[in-house]
């Protein structure tokens, strides 16, 4: 859309001030052999023409950016354009002449107002030349105002998806069956309820915890999955058993929160509550020549088929890491033999503060 | 009348808790307790408890196999942490659905519709249990037969063909028979279409076991499977491979 001609407010403003333009330009041709009278009865019009004229200059800014176009582009194609406006306008002018000419009032001032064609070119295309510089403003201005709301576009986005994520990654249905468990156990084992209690407030605590922090140390996050693996053995009972090789080396790495939670999550519920007989759930952690390594292993349904084991889980851990490390992580999930795994490698930086703490 | 009940859920907990509340009611009895759904079809088919406390999301078989299997035998009350199964539910004709957790005196209100239905003596409607206990959307990845106290799961693309017979379907499979109480049109529409056909008014015929068609001597078409079996070919029969087999 046009900045001027698009807004009725910006419209007058402009004519407001080609009016005077048009006073001052007739000023100068009082001193050039013309009178008040004569002179804005030949620019009056004029001016009102020029003025849509130059908002062409538009589609020159438009056509030649700025930003984009080298600074003599800019004044070949400017000086061009204003010379050939400026023409058209030269070519009225004369016309207008012509026409003031019949009149008995003006006609003894056509010989003065031919004298003044050359000079009205050269004002043509410097109010050409200015209208394109208030073009080029505008065109900045709106450039900058649209940035201004992409970037705020972009946060809100940005904000959803924590949002959506927040709500994913705390199944209300394990809350549901918790509490059923706590239910259950109040009834037989006051402790135990107790003890799951404990569990589930300080799971979902530090759930919301770290989740305003960029990056965690791998300890806090193995704290976090651990908590849930805890309080699913307590529904599943012996069906739920756990195996974890950590290297000692590995726990101060950083990691988004809530990388190894919804992948654990995944092994219980894809895998170990799928299966009559339960099974063992295989974490498998170490640091190499500067890489995290990261297997979690599961036994699964064989004869299930349809739903891709993972699903929502999967795909937020894969475009977490994405957005975080991009070429520099890799993550790779597949079923062999009965058992899913995921094996995530990743960039295994550290918090300086962290390396002084453990070497000192 | 005293009611005869078994617990069905995987967790041991869930089920403790429907034990408790069970034991504070009155003219009840917990018969038995089930950790799956093949336990839930042989406690049915043991024990002939008149309800089922049953959890949907169970491993294997899942709470609504079982009732696809069990239902015309038993009243069935769903407990579950998902709501999503509830219309379901209710379309299989279970008694009650109730969302976990829940106290006692939701499980007696669930009891007490129970009784209200035996009451009426009501019989359960046949084949709309069968039809719409099946998976809902898509075809069925699976065909779950009863075999008395067993359960046979059979993956679809092992079988071999089905046959009608009389109200039963005869399902060949691995070089076994299995026996299912329903219609074969029924069933066709279960399965995919892209590997099933009825070649015959009797017949459906998984085309991945198709070798070649024969004329036999008085001129009708047969199929010949990979393994020899011979299964005649209707003229609509034929149609129907022919325009899957885009020939």
């Amino acid at each position: 859309m046009h900045p001027i001609l698009g807004r009725a407010g910006r419209l007058a403003l402009y004519l407001v001030a080609w009016l005077a333009l048009c006073v001052l330009v007739a000023g100068i041709f009082t001193r050039f052999g013309l009178d008040w009278t004569e002179a804005l009865a030949l620019l009056a019009p004029l001016c009102l023409v020029y003025a849509f004229v130059c908002l062409s200059a538009w589609y020159v800014s438009r056509a030649v950016p700025l930003t984009a176009s080298g600074v003599p582009r800019v004044l070949v194609s400017s000086v061009l354009a204003a010379a050939f406006a400026s023409g058209l306008w030269l070519g009225l002018a004369h016309a207008w002449i012509a026409v003031l000419g019949l009149t008995t009032a003006f006609a003894p001032a056509a010989e003065r107002y031919a004298r003044q064609l050359p000079f009205l070119f050269a004002i043509g295309v410097l109010l050409f030349l200015l209208a394109l510089a208030v073009h080029y403003v505008l065109l900045a201005f709106e450039a900058a105002r649209q940035a201004e709301r992409r970037q705020l576009e972009l946060e809100i986005l940005t904000r959803d998806a924590e949002l959506r994520a927040l709500r994913a990654q705390i199944d209300p249905h394990f809350l549901y069956n918790s509490l059923n468990s706590i239910s259950a156990l109040t009834g037989s084992d006051a402790p135990g309820a107790r003890r799951m209690c404990l569990l589930l407030g300080e799971f979902l605590r530090t759930t919301l915890d770290v989740r305003a922090r960029q990056r965690i140390p791998l300890a806090d996050e193995l704290a976090l999955a651990e908590r849930y693996l805890n309080i699913e053995q307590v529904r599943f009972g012996s069906r739920l058993q756990v195996e974890r090789r950590v290297d000692p080396d590995a726990s101060a790495c950083l990691v988004p929160p809530l990388l190894l939670q919804p992948l654990v999550e995944n092994a219980v519920t894809h895998g170990i509550a799928r299966l009559l007989e339960g099974g063992l759930i295989r974490l498998d952690i170490s640091r190499r020549n500067g890489r995290l390594a990261i297997v979690i292993d599961n036994p699964c349904d064989a004869g299930a088929t349809a739903v891709r084991p993972g699903g929502m889980g999967l795909d937020n851990v894969r475009n977490r890491l994405d957005a975080m490390f991009g070429r520099d992580a890799r993550m790779d999930a597949h079923v062999e033999a009965g058992h899913f795994r995921v094996e995530l490698l990743l960039p295994a930086g550290v918090d300086p503060d962290t390396i002084k703490d453990t070497e000192g | 009348m005293r009611l005869r009940i078994a617990i069905v859920d995987d967790e041991e907990l869930a089920r403790a808790v429907v034990r408790e509340y069970l034991t504070g009611m009155p003219d009840v009895e917990v018969v038995a307790e089930c950790a799956n759904g093949f336990e839930a079809v042989k406690a049915v088919s043991d024990l002939q408890p008149d309800v089922l406390i049953l959890d949907v999301q169970m491993p294997k078989l899942n709470g609504f196999e079982v009732l696809e299997l069990v239902g015309r035998d038993v009243a069935v009350v769903f407990v579950t942490a998902y709501d999503q199964y509830a219309i379901r539910a209710f379309e299989v004709h279970a008694v009650d659905y109730l969302l976990k957790p829940f106290g006692a005196d939701r499980l007696a209100a669930a009891i007490d519709r129970v009784r209200e239905r035996l009451g009426r003596g009501e019989t359960l409607p046949v084949q709309p249990l069968a039809k719409e206990g099946s998976p809902a959307p898509g075809y069925t990845p699976r065909i779950l037969v009863r075999d008395g106290p067993r359960v046979h799961v059979l993956p679809v693309e092992k079988i071999d063909y089905v046959q009608a017979q009389d109200d039963y379907v005869c399902f060949r499979c691995e070089g076994r028979e299995y026996l299912k109480e329903q219609t074969l049109g029924e069933l066709e529409t279960t399965l995919d279409p892209a590997k099933f056909v009825r070649i015959h008014r009797s017949f459906v015929l998984n085309v991945d076991r198709l070798a070649r068609v024969e004329l036999d001597e008085r001129e009708n078409r047969m199929a010949i499977l990979g393994d020899g079996t011979r299964l005649p070919i209707s003229r609509a029969g034929h149609a129907r491979l022919t325009a899957l087999l885009g020939r």
